[in-house]
Parts: structure tokens; C-alpha cells; sequence
């Protein structure tokens, strides 16, 4: 076992020897690294020099040019390197803006083929008015759309604006801690949404994003998606409904919620009675699963009937 | 004073020109950099010495060079491109430190 380590006590003589002789890069290397830095070449070449004599003049002339190419290449690298350098530095912020101009573009995209949506989808009504003659069955047919949010509606209501409290702030070093408790989250939106509904509200939009029977309001990160379109601070619930449908909600645990947020973490809540609110259609519900019944002869749309 | 003047050169020359490095190129230009800086320190050390040679500066310019590229490509392969040529700078800086450390003595006696 001792023959295998050499150790430092044991075979000192041995090992020594023909480190100090022959192995100029021994364990020292990263001291005569520092001690020596200049290569050995250069001390080499002048000794050479000095025994043989220097080169032939045409020699010389060759060694000077071949040193002024190997400097303008060096001149070379730098310049290139710092342009590559300054051209580098804000690659990253490039791609990001071209990221975000591809987000917006394809977010006007859809705004505008969502427009386009809600502009055939009138003409359709108006079309089918038109063969429905504008019976009672019509008037049922827009109610049920108005119902489910398939057609825009106006009428008297309330809204209800969110606001995120400002970020939480470390009492010492004065920087946010990270942590917003005051900001307004997919939750909070979820509950004023239930508790507006609950108060008989008849429609409902989030930041104009009309809710139908198959909304989905939920947090992606620190976004918060309405049927996967992200909404932002400040978030304006509004609703149609009844009159006493503002003093329902204000009264509702909801609504207490909403103050106590608003006492302790500085959330912004503001609870507004309005007398004509317009809100769009909502986008037509993509159903995968549920199908309408076989049997179309039947007038209520429960299908019960049979 | 050639030499100066091939410096000079060889920036306008990367100024005009704009030559554009090849992706496949662009880790490397860092270290190559610095390698060059290296030599080109330790020939200026020598030439304040008075041992400056050419071949020599030639030679360990292009091969620093080299090697510089070929370790970080190495380390690359390896996926330790990161430490490796964090080494090679180390290594090439206390270099360049003991270098200008020479000049230094020689250009203000101190």
C-alpha cells in the first residue's frame, strides 16, 4: 500500500531528482507561470542568434513583413471583434422586440378577424330574421343569443374595476420584495365574475371580453387569461342586470373580500352604477363534445320534450 | 514603427471592410483575441528586452492563436466550452499581466 502513493516523507530523493532536472513543468508550472511569463522562445532565438549570427537581410525582410501581416491581422481581429461585440450586445433586446412585434401582429390579426366574426355573424341573424319572417320564433331565437352571449348586448348595469395594489415594498432596503399580494389575481376575478352572477346579472365582459356559458377565467404565470385572450390591470368587469343588482353585489362576501384587499394591500376597487353598457358577443364556444340532438323537429332546445 | 503602422492598418482595414465573422466562427473570436493580445504583449516585451525576434513573435501569434481556438472548440466538444476557455483566459491574463509587469520595469523603472 505505501509502495503505490509515493509520499512526499518517503521517496523524497527519488522523486525530486528528475523533476528538478528534466521537467521544467513540473507542480510548479502555475508558479513559473507567474514568475516567467515571457516565452522561452524569445530568450531561445537570441541566443541562437548570438552564436550563429543573424538571418540574411532578405530573411529580415521577410521576418518584418511576415511580423506587420501577423499585426494588421491582429488589428484586424480586434476591430472585428468589437463590432461583432457592439452588433452582439443587443441581439438579445432584438429578438425580443421582434417577438413582441410578432405577438402584436398577431394579435391585431385576430382582433380583426374576431371583428370580422362578429360582422357575419349579424348578417347572418339578419339574414335568418329575414327567412324566419320576424315571427315569435325569431324574437325567441336572438333572446336565446343574447342569453348565451352568441349577439351583443346593451342595456342598464354596473362595473366593476380591479386594479393592481402597488407591489409589496422590503421595509429596509426599500426594493419589492417580490411577492404582490396586492395584485389582482385570476381568482379574484373568477369570484367577482360568480358573485355578479349571482347578484342576476344577465352579461357579463371582462375588459370587453364577453363571457359565455363555457368562459374560462384563469392565470397563465403572471397573466390572466379570459378564453385564453390575456387581460391586464386595470381589469373592468361589467354587467348588465337588474337595478338593485349593484347594492346585491356590494353586499355580497365577495364584495367584502374585494374591501378587506383593498384595506390591507392597497388593491384598487371601484364599484360603479352605469346606465347603458354595451358589451360584444362573445366568440362562438368551440363544443367538442356536447352535440345537439338528432331530432331538430322538436322547438325547445332542452329537448325534453319528446 | 512598421509595426504601429500594420496595427493601425489592419483596424481601418476592419473598419472598411466589415467583414463578417462566420457563425460557426463567432465563440472563438473572444479567445482568439486575447490570445493575440498575449502575443502581441509578449512581443513587445521582448523588443524592450532587446531579444525581439520575429519568427518568434510570427509563430507564437498564430499558434496562440490556434491553440486558444482549438482548446474552446475542444471544451465545446465536451460540453465544457464555458470552463475551458474561462481557463485559457486565466491562464493568458496572468500572461498579459506578467508581460505588461516587464514592460512596465522597463518603460518607468518601477
Amino acid at each position: 500500500m505505501s509502495r503505490g502513493i509515493p509520499t512526499p516523507g518517503s521517496d523524497s530523493g527519488r522523486e525530486t531528482e528528475p523533476l528538478a532536472t528534466s521537467a521544467p513543468f513540473g507542480a510548479d508550472l502555475l508558479t513559473d507561470l507567474f514568475v516567467n511569463p515571457l516565452d522561452p522562445g524569445y530568450a531561445d532565438a537570441a541566443d541562437h542568434k548570438r552564436r550563429r549570427g543573424g538571418p540574411s537581410s532578405s530573411g529580415r525582410l521577410f521576418g518584418r513583413l511576415a511580423t506587420a501581416v501577423a499585426l494588421a491581422f491582429f488589428g484586424l481581429l480586434l476591430s472585428v471583434a468589437y463590432q461583432h461585440m457592439a452588433a452582439g450586445a443587443p441581439g438579445a433586446e432584438r429578438a425580443r422586440t421582434s417577438l413582441v412585434r410578432e405577438v402584436t401582429g398577431a394579435r391585431a390579426e385576430s382582433e380583426s378577424l374576431e371583428r370580422r366574426a362578429a360582422r357575419l355573424r349579424d348578417q347572418v341573424a339578419l339574414e335568418r330574421d329575414r327567412v324566419l319572417g320576424g315571427g315569435a320564433e325569431a324574437d325567441r331565437l336572438r333572446d336565446l343569443e343574447a342569453g348565451t352571449g352568441l349577439a351583443g348586448v346593451s342595456g342598464p348595469g354596473m362595473s366593476v374595476r380591479l386594479t393592481d395594489g402597488p407591489p409589496e415594498v422590503d421595509p429596509v432596503s426599500g426594493e419589492p420584495t417580490g411577492e404582490d399580494l396586492g395584485r389582482v389575481l385570476d381568482r379574484d376575478l373568477q369570484r367577482v365574475v360568480n358573485a355578479l352572477w349571482a347578484a342576476k346579472a344577465e352579461a357579463i365582459a371582462v375588459n370587453g371580453q364577453r363571457l359565455s356559458t363555457v368562459s374560462t377565467i384563469r392565470g397563465a404565470g403572471e397573466a390572466v387569461l379570459v378564453d385564453f385572450t390575456p387581460v391586464t390591470s386595470p381589469y373592468v368587469v361589467q354587467a348588465i342586470g337588474p337595478p338593485g343588482m349593484a347594492r346585491r353585489f356590494e353586499s355580497s362576501r365577495t364584495a367584502e373580500q374585494l374591501r378587506w384587499l383593498r384595506d390591507k394591500y392597497q388593491m384598487g376597487v371601484a364599484v360603479l352604477e352605469q346606465d347603458r353598457i354595451v358589451l360584444p358577443a362573445a366568440p362562438q364556444p368551440r363544443l367538442r363534445y356536447a352535440r345537439p340532438p338528432e331530432h331538430t323537429a322538436s322547438p325547445s332546445p332542452t329537448g325534453s320534450g319528446r | 514603427m512598421i509595426a504601429v503602422l500594420a496595427l493601425l492598418g489592419g483596424v481601418i482595414l476592419g473598419v472598411v471592410l466589415h467583414p463578417t465573422v462566420p457563425v460557426a466562427l463567432q465563440p472563438y473570436l473572444p479567445i482568439a483575441v486575447v490570445a493575440a493580445l498575449d502575443a502581441v504583449f509578449g512581443g513587445i516585451r521582448a523588443r524592450l528586452d532587446g531579444i525581439f525576434d520575429d519568427k518568434q513573435f510570427v509563430i507564437s501569434f498564430v499558434s496562440n492563436v490556434l491553440v486558444a481556438a482549438l482548446i474552446v472548440y475542444l471544451g465545446d466538444q465536451l460540453g465544457v466550452g464555458g470552463q475551458l476557455s474561462t481557463g485559457v483566459v486565466v491562464v493568458l491574463g496572468v500572461r498579459i499581466f506578467g508581460n505588461v509587469a516587464g514592460i512596465r520595469r522597463h518603460l518607468f523603472r518601477a
